[in-house]
């Protein structure tokens, strides 16, 4: 039993809103171990999609990931690669109607 | 409804002969029956009701206008005419003033809400300054059937 | 402690458990479950989350078929909402731990992340509407058919909501809702008039109450100072207990009078009537020792429904009031509808501004037919008894005539049937705009009797919108030019034998009741509960003390004078009417 921790920066624009909060959720979900994030104040279960949402996470925040269990390091890998990624969204021209209007 | 689906152009009297109430009213009865708009037979009958009503209660609402009406069993549908006198006519109105502007409406008593919408686009047009007033100077038929036309467009 | 700052509409103080409405009236009750029957809770709320998750899950089919993957993304993200297992543990401690319906564990641990949400940066805060259609779901999942409404609650609370639609309000328990608590609504909104009518203390214009305020909080409602209080300190209950009980025992004092005359000192008589709006107050009217209804207000025979009154159900609404009301007088005023939300909102296209558009007798004359539905009923309503036909917001004499060339004609219809109805019926109209109150003399000789309005005529007349909170100061009855046209029109009257009342909120305020009989009025018609308290005042003075009142105010430059002076004389006459 493993426990893994990093720390990775929130990149995109809307920083955890609904769409990325979903994959977020998705992701650490598809995992056995426990999947927790914090935002330095709170720190809360990312396979919960409402705790996730309580973390406030806009661009810029800094969230720590801590996983625990069997494939801990792959969970911490993968959740690590999808927000650094700024969730697989481009930072300008992608269409995402959950993103708030202008 | 309309003021066109209600006036019978045919009928209209730019220039009234009659100088007394009930003379008015007959003639635009009697207009109307010239139209084909009601039976000739039934006109002083017509004529006899629409006088009544009218001493009843003046029709004559202020502002140079009255308007006498009446439903009876002759009258198909609502149907009516206007009539203008520029000399001013005694209708008793409530502002003690002559009337100018006579706008007669007959309707049948099955329909009692044809006769209210009748009313109600009657009433509507007259409330506005601008009608009362046009109408007032107008001179011919046509001009009358324009500013009922126009009237209408406006809503 | 959360005090809240609103419009007091309804005076009287409340404190009570709060029950959360929103707009599909659902009302969210505390109820406590025991621990054997937690179980039965946790199933149903289980079935109502299975239940939503295929709801959503069809919705998100049918919209990625129907319009695209994009749009459906939204009923997704409600999925994810409705399967959070972090959420559903919540829900089940709470049913378990706190003893309460699975409702209740819904509302609160939703409303709680709510709160949380909302604040957060704006467009996160965004997301709480999302949690808001999280909570209707699951709700309407769980109370499924049998929906607990407003009209049938199992314990005293105050219903505090965003906004209550007229069918909301009109069937309000009586027994139970001892207070309400509106975001929405000004001064004269139908949630006002009701709650005045019913005695049950209110305010609106409070914002976001309903979002703050969890179910089962302990809330006050203060509706003399337009306050409401969420989650009060010790000390502020009891403050607040003592001021309740000190009203308890005034009202208390004031059902000795209740079937006594509205006579002067110097024997001067009153005549006290009841505004209503709904027949079964008029019990209240009598109750509280009115003479008779001197404004029935019919607007909420067409807004408590969604489609027009027949004649039947006017005629029945209307004989119901005058079997209630035995042989006493009832003015039955003919619908004042246009200017209202909920017929703005239906309306094709809606007005820019109602309150100066197409409303009341102008509505009326632009519906003739609907109009003339009214009209038969009132006609034939009246029969063998003492009921008057008054219209609203008649501004001009041309208007006048028109609506009674109507009411003519509608006789002659009714003549021609067979039908009985009352031919002599008195014709009256509300004085309330300049325009009115200006050209009284002419319509004096057009009308049987005059009703003051000062709701809408001191809004008229001051240009100014009662329930804008930043204007809403300008607001005045003891404004100067308003005093002067109720002078005016009063005298009027006098001259030219026809009578008035003055039925607006104005006659229901004992601090107004010395100024308006000293201008010569005799008539007032005002919200029952009120009636006791302006008898008192009546009672307690002299007319020739009224008079030296009306002459002193009428020589004042501004409200402000006129009030303080006010208040100095009901304070030697009836201390116990200032209620602040």
């Amino acid at each position: 039993m493993a426990k893994e921790t990093t720390e990775v920066e929130v990149v995109n624009k809307y920083g955890l809103h609904a769409r990325p909060a979903m994959q977020l959720v998705e992701l650490a979900s598809s995992f056995q171990s426990k999947v927790e994030v914090s935002n330095g104040t709170l720190s809360v279960d990312a396979k919960s999609i409402m705790s996730v949402m309580r973390l406030a996470a806009t661009k810029g925040t800094k969230l720590t990931i801590i996983t625990d269990g069997q494939d801990a390091s792959e969970a911490c890998q993968a959740v690590r690669e999808l927000i650094e990624s700024g969730f697989g969204q481009l930072e300008t021209g992608e269409t995402d109607n959950m993103a708030p209007q202008a | 409804m309309k003021l066109a689906d209600i006036m019978v152009y045919q009928a209209i009297i730019p220039r009234l002969q009659a100088t007394t109430r009930d003379g008015v009213i007959a003639e635009l009865v009697e207009s109307l029956a010239d139209a084909g708009a009601i039976a000739k037979k039934n006109t002083s009958e017509i004529v006899k009701a629409v006088i009544a009503r009218e001493n009843q209660a003046t029709t004559g609402i202020g502002k140079g206008v009255a308007l006498p009406h009446r439903k009876l069993k002759q009258v198909k549908s609502p149907v009516g005419t206007i009539g203008l006198s520029s000399e001013g006519i005694d209708f008793g109105a409530l502002d003690a003033k002559p009337v100018y502007t006579v706008i007669l409406l007959l309707s049948n008593p099955d329909d009692p809400d044809g006769h209210l919408q009748a009313m109600e686009t009657i009433f509507k047009h007259v409330q506005r300054d601008m009608f009362r007033k046009f109408l007032r100077q107008s001179e011919t038929r046509e001009a009358i059937i324009d500013l009922i036309v126009e009237a209408d467009e406006l809503g | 402690m959360i005090i809240k700052k609103g419009i007091g509409v309804s005076p009287g103080v409340a404190i009570c458990q709060a029950a959360v409405v929103d707009a599909e009236d659902f009302d969210i009750p505390l109820r406590h479950v025991s621990a054997d029957l937690a179980q039965a809770e946790i199933t149903r709320l289980r079935q109502s989350i299975v239940l939503s998750k295929k709801e959503l899950q069809d919705l998100s089919k049918r919209t990625a078929d129907r319009i695209g993957k994009e749009t459906a993304g939204i009923f997704d993200f409600h999925l994810t909402l409705v399967e959070d297992k972090a959420l559903l543990k919540k829900f089940i401690d709470s049913i378990t731990t706190e003893h309460v319906s699975a409702e209740y564990a819904v509302a609160t641990v939703l409303r709680g992340y709510a709160k949380e949400f909302l604040a957060m940066p704006e467009y996160l805060a965004e997301r709480v509407k999302d949690v808001y259609d999280i909570e209707k779901r699951l709700l309407r999942n769980l109370i499924g058919q049998k929906r607990q409404s407003l009209s049938h609650l199992q314990q005293d609370v105050i219903v505090l909501a965003h906004d209550l639609t007229p069918s909301q309000t009109a069937n309000i328990d009586r027994a139970h809702v001892m207070g309400l608590g509106i975001d929405a609504g000004g001064a004269t909104s139908h949630t006002a008039i009701v709650a005045r009518a019913m005695g049950i203390p209110a305010v609106v214009g409070l914002n976001d109450v309903a979002a703050e305020v969890t179910a089962g909080d302990v809330v006050i409602v203060d509706g003399n100072r337009g306050v409401v209080v969420i989650d009060p300190s010790e000390a502020a209950i009891a403050d607040y207990r003592k001021l309740a009980k000190q009203q308890v025992e005034f009202h208390l004092s004031l059902d000795a009078i209740r079937d006594l005359p509205a006579t002067t000192q110097d024997g001067h008589e009153i005549t006290l009537l009841g505004n209503i709006e709904f027949p079964d107050e008029t019990e209240s009217v009598i109750a509280n020792g009115g003479e008779g209804i001197g404004l029935y207000r019919t607007e909420f025979l067409y807004l408590g429904t969604n489609s027009e009154p027949t004649e039947q159900q006017h005629y029945r609404a209307y004989r119901k009031v005058i079997k209630l009301v035995g042989n006493r007088s009832v003015v039955i005023r003919t619908a004042d509808l246009g200017a209202d939300k909920y017929t703005q909102s239906r309306a094709r296209i809606p007005e820019r501004n109602p309150f100066l558009g197409c409303r009341s007798i102008r509505f009326c004359m632009q519906n003739i037919p609907m109009f003339k539905t009214q009209i038969r009923a009132i006609l034939r309503a009246a029969m063998d008894a003492d009921v008057s036909m008054l219209f609203p917001l008649v501004t001009n004499l041309l208007e006048l005539r028109q609506a009674k060339t109507i009411i003519r004609d509608v006789m002659e219809d009714l003549e021609e049937e067979g039908i009985e109805f009352r031919h002599d019926i008195p014709i009256g109209m509300m004085v309330e705009t300049p325009s009115a109150a200006l050209q009284a003399d002419a319509f004096a000789r057009e009308v049987d009797f005059f009703s003051i309005g000062t709701n809408d005529l001191v809004q008229y007349t001051l240009a100014v919108d009662r329930g804008n909170e930043k204007v809403a100061y300008l607001f005045s009855e003891a404004n100067p030019a308003v005093l002067r046209l109720i002078k005016e029109v009063v005298r009027t009257g006098q001259r030219q034998g026809v009578p008035v009342t003055l039925c607006g909120e104005m006659g229901g305020d004992p601090l107004y009741t010395l100024l308006l009989m000293g201008l010569g009025l005799r008539s007032f018609s005002c919200s029952p509960p009120v009636i006791p308290e302006v008898k008192k005042v009546i009672r307690s003075v002299t007319m020739e003390h009224a008079r030296q009142v009306a002459r002193r105010v009428m020589s004042f430059d501004s409200a402000k004078e006129t009030v303080n002076f006010l208040r100095a004389e009901l304070r030697n006459v009836m201390p116990e009417g200032l209620m602040d």
